[in-house]
């Protein structure tokens, strides 16, 4: 994209864009509805539902913190590493200071300390990439390569590789609340997250800002923002998020692991693509990466339903799915543009 | 007063999470046709669970039954925790797993068996939340078989180090610490590579390869390596053949007689050891059927499969099975398996 054309771009792209949103609701109403007439007995039991919210929340907070450095026209490939990081710092924390088998009222003060250690820790992380990014001007794909390899190395150093377990079962107990018996903490943390960062996308002066940046850097330089901080900020906020998907993963297995949700990079990439992020940067919305994780994940827990389908073929299906929708992306907007379809 | 009362109920809690949940799970209610007996591998597509599958897929023809396996796409202990978190969504009957990773798999197994759902395991002989463990055989005593073929390889003399798919993996390291330990009782000419006395291969035949390139490198003098996961004896066979180091260092460890075949054939391997993961996928489902059908489950316990026929328990456990179900591969034999 040519630096004179950003005036124009932002709405342009923006208009046929949002019904991207709807083709995505379309999308996941169809997978749901094929998966609830192929197996309605176990698709639609109570359970089912229950036991999607459980998993998705870890991913798809990652997901969403991927989503924030696409939309500046960068990349976090570092979210797992400072997801299992984090949690290690906090395991190794609460195995040191919690002993085995302490009440309640003594563990809980250290369990807060070890949430807030593997937050800080999020934070860290990622201002250390944001800052390799923003200062030292390494391209954000290759330093957060980069950083992964170095979180991941220094999880694997401090833990000899081996998985901090045994850790105090309050922990655990209260990662896997459940309200009403049914409605998991992990998926409330991540409806949070989604609403937060929805409304700071769009309500607050932060949006604007990190859109305009994604869309042409240069133009944002000289309309008098300050790119730096803003990127540094963004991969804090994804490193954050990271950590706090790192603590979910703890309390699900109630240890910590320096490669556990290896393969969730590539996913969470899927999915902000998917979910009709940009990857050339300046546009992406939170609804829109929500919708496309809940579409990997019915199709993710649907598969599971079938006993003879392997799930080799999951990478192939999402491939698919995702190759589906930009195809479809692709041609409709294309045939919008050309007709001059303009709000 | 409050405060007492605090600390008794937080001592409930502990108990009640701390008690064995096995006590009254077992006997299924429900008729046998509707039972599902779900495998849980480590990975769908890894050759060895390919071969577990066909064992699955032999007791369901067999018996009737709706056994089935269902793996992640990736070894990934989170993935495999999210397999058979949508596993009990469903209400299977019987989860048998091939943990990844035993203490990431806690939880959601005990959740498994908290609904009442039988849960046995392969491979994890340390699993806490799990009513049974198949071994195919006492840990030690396999560690010393590979051992054995090792040191027939290497003159029962020279400096050696083990490899392990990932130092997290129970049986592995069973295996490689039963093989130190028999090499220190049989083999005093050995020595173990004290400065990496165990490596990772991480369960993957390039790493296998990487790695064993990086020490017959970094140790000239290195003269075998005792491998346990499948990948580790063809990845090293591999290093030595590209090195042209065959003759003079050795390796020896579990294997796929047709991953092998190339290596065992030529040379460069002289002999691989096994269990057949077919046997362990029809065992797991058997024992399964056993305890939903609610058969006692005892000492001499017989599986009707070979070298599954007498299992015995682990010296002090109650929960981990041993068979007796190992084989040797040599290039006599390795085209005799099929697989």
């Amino acid at each position: 994209m040519s630096d004179n054309s950003t005036a124009t771009a932002a709405p342009r792209i923006a208009v046929p864009r949002d019904r991207n949103i709807l083709r995505l609701s379309i999308f996941l109403a169809a997978v749901f509805l094929l998966m609830t007439a192929l197996r309605p007995s176990i698709f639609l039991m109570p359970s089912n539902f229950n036991s999607m919210m459980r998993q998705f929340p870890e991913y798809g907070i990652m997901a969403i913190g991927i989503s924030l450095t696409m939309i500046t026209g960068g990349m976090d490939l570092a979210v797992v590493g400072t997801a299992n990081l984090s949690a290690i710092i906090a395991a190794k924390f609460l195995l040191a200071e919690v002993p085995r088998g302490a009440p309640p009222e003594q563990a809980l003060p250290m369990i807060i300390v070890a949430v807030l250690l593997a937050l800080i820790c999020g934070l860290a992380c990622g201002a250390f990439s944001g800052f390799l990014i923003a200062r030292m001007r390494i391209p954000a794909i290759l330093a957060t390569l980069g950083t992964q390899q170095l979180f991941t190395g220094i999880a694997i150093v401090i833990t000899n590789g081996r998985p901090q377990s045994r850790l105090p079962l309050l922990y655990s107990q209260i990662g896997n609340t459940e309200l009403w018996d049914f409605i998991p903490l992990p998926f409330v943390i991540f409806c949070a997250v989604a609403i937060i960062i929805g409304l700071a996308l769009s309500k607050t002066r932060f949006g604007p800002k990190l859109y305009m940046l994604g869309t042409n850097a240069k133009a944002a330089r000289f309309a008098g923002l300050n790119n730096e901080g803003i990127l540094v900020r963004t991969y804090m906020i994804s490193g954050f998020l990271s950590s706090i998907a790192g603590l979910i993963m703890m309390a699900r297995a109630n240890s910590a692991k320096a490669d556990y949700g290896a393969s969730y990079t590539m996913q969470c990439i899927l999915i902000a693509v998917l979910g009709g992020v940009d990857p050339n940067g300046g546009f992406g919305k939170i609804g829109g990466v929500t919708i496309a994780i809940l579409i990997l994940q019915v199709l993710s827990s649907g598969l599971n339903m079938f006993e003879n389908v392997s799930n080799f073929y999951r990478d192939v299906i999402w491939g698919g799915v995702l190759i589906i929708v930009l195809v479809i992306n692709l041609v409709v907007d294309g045939k919008a543009r050309r007709n001059g379809a303009r709000a | 007063m409050k405060k007492g009362l605090v600390k008794l109920l937080a001592l409930l809690l502990v108990l009640a999470v701390a008690t064995p949940l096995v006590a009254q799970v077992g006997k299924s209610s429900k008729p046998s046709k509707d039972w599902k007996i779900a495998l849980v591998p480590k990975d769908s597509t890894n050759a060895w669970f390919v071969r577990m599958e066909v064992g699955v897929k032999q007791y369901a023809k067999d018996t009737g039954l709706n056994a089935f396996q269902k793996g992640p796409a990736k070894t990934d202990a989170a993935m495999q925790a999210q397999v058979i978190q949508d596993l009990i969504a469903q209400g299977v009957d019987a989860i048998c797993v091939v943990p990844v990773d035993p203490a990431a798999l806690e939880p959601v197994l005990g959740e498994a068996l908290k609904k009442g759902i039988v849960v046995v395991t392969h491979e994890a002989s340390f699993q806490e939340n799990t009513m049974y463990d198949i071994e195919a055989f006492n840990n030690a005593d396999y560690g010393a078989f590979i051992m054995d073929n090792l040191a027939k390889a290497m003159g029962q003399k020279g400096l050696y180090t083990t490899m392990v798919g990932h130092v997290t993996n129970a049986s592995h390291n069973e295996w490689a610490d039963g093989g130190v330990a028999h090499q220190k009782a049989t083999y005093p000419g050995m020595t173990l590579l004290a400065a990496e006395p165990r490596v990772e291969s991480e369960d993957n035949l390039e790493k296998a390869y990487e790695r064993a390139k990086e020490l017959f490198k970094k140790y000239p003098n290195l003269k075998g390596i005792m491998g346990t996961s499948s990948k580790d004896a063809p990845g090293v066979a591999r290093a030595i053949e590209e090195m042209g180091l065959k003759g003079k260092v050795f390796v020896s460890g579990t294997g796929l007689p047709n991953e092998n075949k190339t290596f065992l054939k030529d040379g460069t391997l002289a002999a691989a050891t096994l269990w057949d993961p077919k046997d362990a996928g029809y065992a797991l489902c058997s024992l399964a059927t056993k305890i939903l059908k609610g058969e006692p489950i005892a000492d001499g316990l017989n599986l009707k499969l070979k070298g599954y026929e007498s299992m015995h328990f682990a010296p002090g456990s109650k929960k981990v099975l041993l068979g007796s179900g190992w084989i040797v591969i040599d290039k006599k034999n390795v085209d005799s398996f099929g697989f």
